[in-house]
């Protein structure tokens, strides 16, 4: 019982892993005003390129570099759009959404030819931590686990400081709140922006990369899942807060885990029948998660809003 | 033509413009000749009156779902939630169209079932965003993923019609199928619902009710809206309710003209495809009517460019990605060229 139950624990921690760190990245670029509802896209393509780098380099490293760059690419076309041209922030998203949707599923057909099923031969593994992982229970769920978890956890409190303790995030936080004053005062709003939107494609595009270099080794559209949806609801049940932020993603985490794990345990008929309705239960948990805790939720003053200097 | 249209023409035609060229250039690198892939692709969707049956089948359900994103859309409600929402009104639909059997009422009780299905789901995500100010884009969404995959269960399990090997329900009775208007094709009456009942519905909705202009003034300024004596809560939450009654209604004339079982695989993305439509059509039923024959052209001719010139499939997707974007940035190059020259814009 206690195996299973550490099991499931550690699942859950993978899990969580790229809902963690996309909803860190989301939580600096909102601090900042910015409403980026494109991280979906932003995850599939940083999903994409790490999955094209891997398989032909054959080397996952090289793999989560290119991850990171097709994040940051993404991210900062949306902030292109928003920031440069001055669009609608939402729209803006919906379009790089269907726009990564679509670049993936084309050019993917266009590299791989049509039938084939490429794979990554090796994914990445667990790496144990020297000591801290022979300590028993909690050195097999903390210590041993793939980079992707070492990452998203030391991003808590990277971001936690940079928001609250640096000069960077109080010009930040003051963009969020009102960018006009921030701009008076001397803040270079659209550096301040850009650099949040950075940071975001950073984490972003790592989350896409956790998909396919350490959960399947194979590549497809439907691999993100609303994953980037539910790291803007993350960011908005932590309200705006990496510990926040922390808690709801292995909330999240925890939903797709337990759905998983219990899909194991059953065996018989049924089990195909009740993995299949388990599928939706990650989806439920985030929806009624906001119903509840979504109500006073007040993010950053300016988010979303457009913002010009004339 | 008043200005204001015209822009919205200059927009789409300019939109439609700059994503052919990238389109062409992406197609001259992967060795293809551009006019040639556009010429199977216009062939392949106009080239003989069956085709272009085909064409209206493929418009049919993308021009009802985007009506009613229109409405939505109108005053600032962006329901990305419409692929669930059509998922639940053609189950719902297929359920009672089952359950009633072989009737006169049959068609009527479940096509208005599918409606209710589709705004009941809609009306989550809308009382969330009316009462409780949550973003209605995070919670379509997500609502997509429990729908469909709730109705994938539904068609593997429990409803699974026993007869066949695939996941799908029991066919529908005779009485509730769209009849066919031309014998040996799929011309079916819901393509007539759509472009001679529904559309002139909407476009009356949205410009000559009251409620058509309370949208508009609620999406161009909450704010002014408010202070006008308008329930904006109220606005934003049927807007919601209508778009998803409408994708209801086109999953369920896809299941009674087409496919006569509800099938997982019933919208390959209509929800989305949907949204690209309502914003190239400019909320604009007439601009929205044209836009989806046009897309449902390009997904129908382009699965004959694809096998005719030996091109990937995708191609459909991507066109569908760019034409949004440039949608969107039509906006700001048209401001930009308005103010250099074209003052009178």
């Amino acid at each position: 019982m206690i195996e299973l139950i550490i099991s499931l624990i550690s699942i859950t921690l993978q899990t969580s892993a790229p809902l963690l760190l996309a909803s860190i990245g989301e939580c600096i670029v909102e601090r900042g005003g910015i409403l980026n509802l494109g991280i979906e896209g932003a995850m599939l393509i940083g999903a994409f390129t790490g999955f094209i780098s891997a398989y032909f380099t054959k080397n996952l490293l090289i793999g989560i570099l290119a991850s990171i760059i097709g994040g940051i690419a993404i991210v900062l076309f949306f902030g292109f759009l928003v920031i440069e041209m001055n669009l609608d922030q939402v729209i803006s998203a919906l379009a790089i959404n269907l726009l990564s949707y679509g670049i993936c599923i084309y050019f993917f057909r266009i590299i791989f030819s049509q039938g084939s099923l490429p794979y990554i031969s090796e994914l990445l593994s667990p790496i144990p931590i020297p000591i801290l992982s022979e300590i028993p229970i909690i050195g097999m769920i903390l210590f041993n686990q793939t980079i992707f978890v070492y990452i998203a956890l030391i991003s808590i409190p990277i971001a936690y400081y940079l928001i609250f303790k640096t000069r960077y995030g109080l010009s930040l936080r003051a963009t969020g709140e009102n960018p006009s004053i921030a701009y008076r005062l001397g803040v270079n709003v659209s550096k301040v922006r850009y650099i949040a939107l950075i940071i975001e494609g950073i984490f972003v595009g790592i989350a896409g990369g956790t998909f396919c270099l350490s959960m399947f080794n194979v590549f497809d559209v439907r691999i993100t899942a609303a994953k980037g949806f539910m790291a803007v609801s993350i960011v908005i049940l932590g309200r705006w807060n990496p510990i926040g932020v922390f808690g709801g993603a292995l909330l999240f985490g925890f939903a797709e885990a337990l759905s998983l794990w219990i899909g194991t345990l059953i065996i018989g008929p049924i089990s195909a029948s009740i993995s299949q309705l388990l599928s939706i239960l990650p989806y439920v948990v985030t929806i009624i998660a906001l119903l509840i805790g979504g109500r006073k939720a007040k993010g950053p003053a300016s988010l979303g809003a457009p913002f010009s200097r004339e | 033509m008043n200005s204001s249209k015209l822009i919205g023409l200059y927009r789409a035609l300019l939109s439609i413009i700059l994503t052919f060229l990238v389109t062409s250039i992406f197609l001259i690198i992967n060795n293809t000749n551009p006019l040639l892939a556009y010429y199977y692709i216009f062939i392949g969707a106009f080239g003989n009156i069956n085709l272009i049956i085909e064409t209206l089948v493929r418009a049919t359900p993308i021009l009802i779902i985007s009506l009613g994103l229109a409405i939505s859309f109108r005053c600032k409600v962006w329901n990305i939630g419409a692929e669930g929402q059509l998922y639940i009104g053609a189950m719902l639909g297929t359920i009672t169209a089952i359950a009633l059997g072989e009737s006169f009422f049959t068609f009527p009780i479940a096509f208005i079932m599918s409606l209710i299905g589709g705004a009941l789901w809609a009306s989550i995500p809308a009382f969330m965003k009316s009462k409780l100010g949550i973003n209605e884009v995070i919670t379509t969404f997500l609502m997509n993923f429990i729908s469909i995959n709730f109705v994938q269960w539904l068609l593997s399990f429990p409803l699974k019609s026993p007869e066949t090997l695939f996941p799908e329900s029991e066919r529908i009775p005779n009485s509730a199928i769209l009849p066919v208007l031309i014998p040996y094709t799929r011309m079916h009456l819901g393509i007539v619902i759509a472009f001679f009942l529904i559309l002139p519905i909407i476009h009356f909705i949205m410009m000559k009710t009251t409620f058509g202009f309370k949208l508009k003034v609620v999406g161009e300024n909450p704010e002014v809206a408010r202070y006008s004596g308008i329930d904006v809560e109220k606005i934003l939450f049927l807007a919601l309710v209508i778009s998803g009654a409408l994708a209801g209604m086109a999953g369920f004339i896809e299941v009674a003209g087409i496919q006569f079982r509800m099938r997982p695989t019933i919208s390959p993305g209509y929800g989305y495809t949907g949204i690209v439509i309502a914003l190239l059509g400019q909320n604009n039923p007439i601009g929205i009517s044209l836009a989806s024959i046009f897309i449902a052209a390009i997904i129908n001719g382009s699965s004959t460019m694809s096998r005719m010139l030996n091109q990937p499939q995708g191609i459909v997707d991507f066109i569908q990605g760019l034409l949004i974007m440039f949608v969107l940035a039509s906006n700001y190059i048209l401001r930009y060229v308005s103010k250099k020259e074209l003052i009178k814009l």
